[in-house]
């Protein structure tokens, strides 16, 4: 019934049960996780893949602390031959390995983008894109794919959509803020937040219409989210982003569930409001933001993952809600992406399909079973 | 000592005015009541001194500071709100709701330590909410879910507790219970109230001063025994289709008038359902004779009933018993509320004798006895009735 700082002194039982439960929604992430690398359209032994990441991990090591990335022969025992193809570490260092990160840290910032967004707007079907995030960066892309702003490049590599996806995603929370500045009610903000994602969205109709069919097709196809050719690079910057903003979030939880009183209480309770919604805005433009630009608009994990986490956790204490968001949000995109690759291999399914498909349902039975969601 | 001071204090919504000029001061430990009508500005105001609104011009001090120069976590150990707005905290129990009025106390994540747990569990005690600690804040009731944020608000430990209508949408009891509570915070712990209320007869009891808001000003400050009277209430809420009775706190309805006269004789309140149903019905009601200091006469003269009466403690003079025996004749009906007879008013008796006399019959809520007893053996004109209820269906029917 209480959060582990909620109550303390009085509840150690509840901490207890809320460890337990993290703990096994850690396990169920690890398995999720292997599972990603493990499994895909080519087939590769187990003990070939936990193999190829042992190795890649050691040699890493090595080279870190050793200088050296020369394996010594007793390690080489205890890891496992390097006689396996080149072709299955590639898929799994460079192909799997990457995806796998991508979901898992991609799905945690979503979930807690969701979960900010709604206990800041107090409104249980606010998701990471209200406020026009993924249509902001709908648009760049549009620009990018559909209206030969390619700056006469033929192919346009990932690199530069990555890019102008985050652009997008960024102009709008610029946007967002400065309104966040003028206006006195939230609700007003998230009216305008739909307003300017109906003006992307129009912008990017009329691309569309005057686009040439191959360049749509590309551009639905982005459209329906996918983390499939995801790179390293980007990944990286995915986890370092993730992981300050994921931070940022977690440290904003006492002020958040000050907000779960509404915004009066909260004020006269010493939170200082502008600060508060600028930080909530732009941690949340930030999360969504950089998922957008890998994956596209992945759809109902951040809707859905924060009421699952609230289910499941009984609490609406946010200092265990968004560690839990964090899991469950990257456990549940982890699984969906598998879903996306495995169900129609070796042709994939977007992964927006998959997440509505497991979030709708979700969703409406937690609406059907619970009154009180937030 | 001067808890909170107000100097040519104007409040609203941005530039916007809706009270201007408001001075008053409260003392440490005070019960503050601001009464008026809705929309006068009794939230707003209360919204600027909690620091939830930026006064428009003027200023609010507290203990001799502007509230202006106060850091904002220092202001909220100071001022505690309740609001009316209604709360959605999701899956909270009293005492999550109420820690969270630890908030100016507690660091960085908010974790509680003893002392924050002692003062939540205090909290929880003053507005005796033990029983509800481990409840969901969403299943309770109106008056639990008041009680619970009271307690948030206390759990501040602030010295100024604000409180926008508390006992708004509360049962009889709960709003017993709130004042109480209010009550015992202002005289044992000298915590400063400042509240809006509705309920002028409560107000008039419970509070030190009272502020009286009216068309965008202060139409009156002062101890509610020096400023309250009849006409202060009946014109700053602007009543004109009832009348509030300030010594007995009762507000009545004037009656919409479509059915024919009627005549109760009554006395020592046994007048008053039946002039609260007959009102209620519609009927118009001339009544008498009644003392000016009979609580008949006070319910009779606020419903608007046409009233003979006499001086205090007098015996019924002829003057008046002709005037009653008059209205009693021209009246359709005769109803005799069975009101106990007494030397003062022996008259009335009479009234009844001599309509019964003249061929009149009456409704009674006398017993056949004692009726008998009193009028002796023209009885068989009258009609008994155990309710008000009876008796007025009665009416309704023959009509």
């Amino acid at each position: 019934m209480n959060g582990f700082m909620f109550g303390k002194m009085r509840q150690s039982g509840k901490i207890s049960k809320n460890f337990i439960l993290i703990l096994m929604l850690l396990l169920i992430l690890v398995s999720v996780f292997f599972m990603s690398v493990g499994l895909g359209s080519v087939e590769i032994a187990w003990h070939d893949v936990l193999s190829i990441l042992v190795r890649e991990t050691v040699t890493e090591i090595l080279d870190i602390f050793v200088g050296s990335d020369a394996m010594p022969e007793v390690l080489k025992t205890i890891v496992g031959s390097d006689v396996i193809s080149e072709v299955y570490r590639s898929i799994v260092l460079n192909i799997r390995l990457p995806r796998a990160l991508a979901t898992i840290v991609g799905g945690a910032s979503l979930a807690v983008a969701g979960l900010l967004l709604q206990v800041f707007f107090r409104n249980a079907i606010v998701e990471p894109f209200v406020l026009g995030v993924s249509s902001g960066s709908t648009l760049f892309v549009g620009l990018i794919l559909l209206s030969g702003a390619n700056l006469g490049l033929s192919y346009i590599s990932p690199a530069y959509l990555f890019f102008g996806a985050f652009l997008g995603a960024a102009a709008v929370m610029l946007l967002s803020v400065a309104i966040a500045h003028k206006v006195r009610n939230v609700i007003t903000l998230l009216v305008v937040g739909l307003m300017i994602g109906y003006i992307a969205s129009a912008a990017t109709t009329v691309l569309v219409t005057f686009a040439r069919q191959e360049q749509v097709r590309m551009f639905v196809l982005w459209t329906m989210g996918s983390f499939s050719g995801v790179v390293w690079e980007h990944v990286i910057i995915l986890i370092v982003i993730a992981a300050i903003a994921l931070m940022a979030s977690f440290f904003m939880s006492k002020p958040l569930n000050a907000f779960l009183l509404g915004e009066e209480y909260a004020k006269s309770m010493g939170v200082s409001i502008k600060l508060f919604r600028i930080s909530i805005i732009i941690i949340s433009s930030v999360l969504s933001g950089i998922v957008t630009a890998i994956a596209g608009p992945v759809a109902f994990i951040g809707l859905a993952v924060p009421h699952i986490a609230r289910m499941i956790f009984a609490t609406s204490d946010n200092r265990v809600l968004i560690p839990a968001s964090v899991l469950i949000g990257a456990a549940l995109t982890g699984l969906c992406d598998l879903v996306a690759r495995l169900v129609l291999a070796p042709a994939e399914v977007p992964i927006s399909a998959v997440t509505s498909f497991v979030g709708a349902p979700i969703v409406i039975f937690l609406l059907l079973k619970k009154r009180n969601l937030l | 000592m001067i808890a909170l001071k107000t100097e040519k204090l104007a409040v609203g919504y941005g530039r916007k005015k809706i009270v201007d000029c408001i001075d008053f001061e409260v003392g440490k430990g005070q019960i503050v009541c601001l009464l008026g009508p809705n929309g006068s500005g009794k939230t707003t105001i209360l919204k600027t001194i909690a620091g939830l609104l930026s006064p428009v011009t003027g200023s609010v001090f507290i203990e001799g500071r502007n509230i202006n120069i106060f850091d904002k976590t220092v202001f909220s150990r100071k001022v505690g709100v309740v609001l009316t707005e209604k709360i959605m905290p999701g899956l909270m129990t009293v005492f999550d709701v109420v820690s969270l009025g630890r908030y100016p106390h507690t660091g960085f994540l908010g974790v509680l330590k003893k002392e924050d747990v002692d003062a939540i569990n205090e909290a929880i005690s003053l507005v005796q909410a033990e029983n509800i600690a481990k409840r969901y804040f969403h299943e309770l009731s109106d008056g639990e879910r008041q009680k619970t944020l009271i307690a948030r608000a206390l759990a501040q430990e602030p010295d100024i507790l604000v409180l926008d209508e508390p006992i708004g949408h509360l049962d009889v009891h709960h709003r017993i219970e709130v004042l109480t509570i209010l009550k015992k915070l202002s005289k044992n712990k000298h915590i400063t109230i400042i509240m809006s209320l509705h309920e002028v007869d409560l107000a008039i009891k419970i509070s030190d001063l009272v502020v009286l808001l009216n068309n965008g000003k202060l139409a009156a400050v002062g101890s509610p025994e020096d400023i309250i009277d009849k006409n202060t209430i009946k014109s700053l809420y602007g009543i004109k289709h009832g009348d509030y009775n300030h010594i007995l706190g009762s507000t009545e309805i004037l009656p919409h008038i479509f059915m024919p006269q009627i005549f109760v004789l009554a006395g020592s309140g046994m007048g008053a359902p039946i002039y609260r149903m007959l009102a209620k019905c519609g009927f118009s009601i001339s009544t008498g004779v009644l003392h000016q200091n009979d609580i008949d006469y006070c319910i009779a003269d606020s419903i608007g009933a046409e009233t003979i009466c006499e001086r205090p403690f007098e015996l019924i003079g002829e003057e008046a018993f002709l005037t009653a025996k008059e209205k009693m004749l021209l009246s359709k009906h005769i109803i005799d509320s069975g009101y106990p007879i007494g030397r003062m008013n022996r008259l009335n008796g009479d009234l009844t004798a001599e309509a019964l006399k003249l061929g009149r019959s009456v409704l009674s809520m006398r017993s056949h006895e004692e009726s008998v007893k009193l009028f002796g053996q023209s009885t068989d004109r009258i009609e008994y009735f155990d309710s008000v209820v009876q008796l007025v269906s009665r009416l309704n029917r023959q009509i």
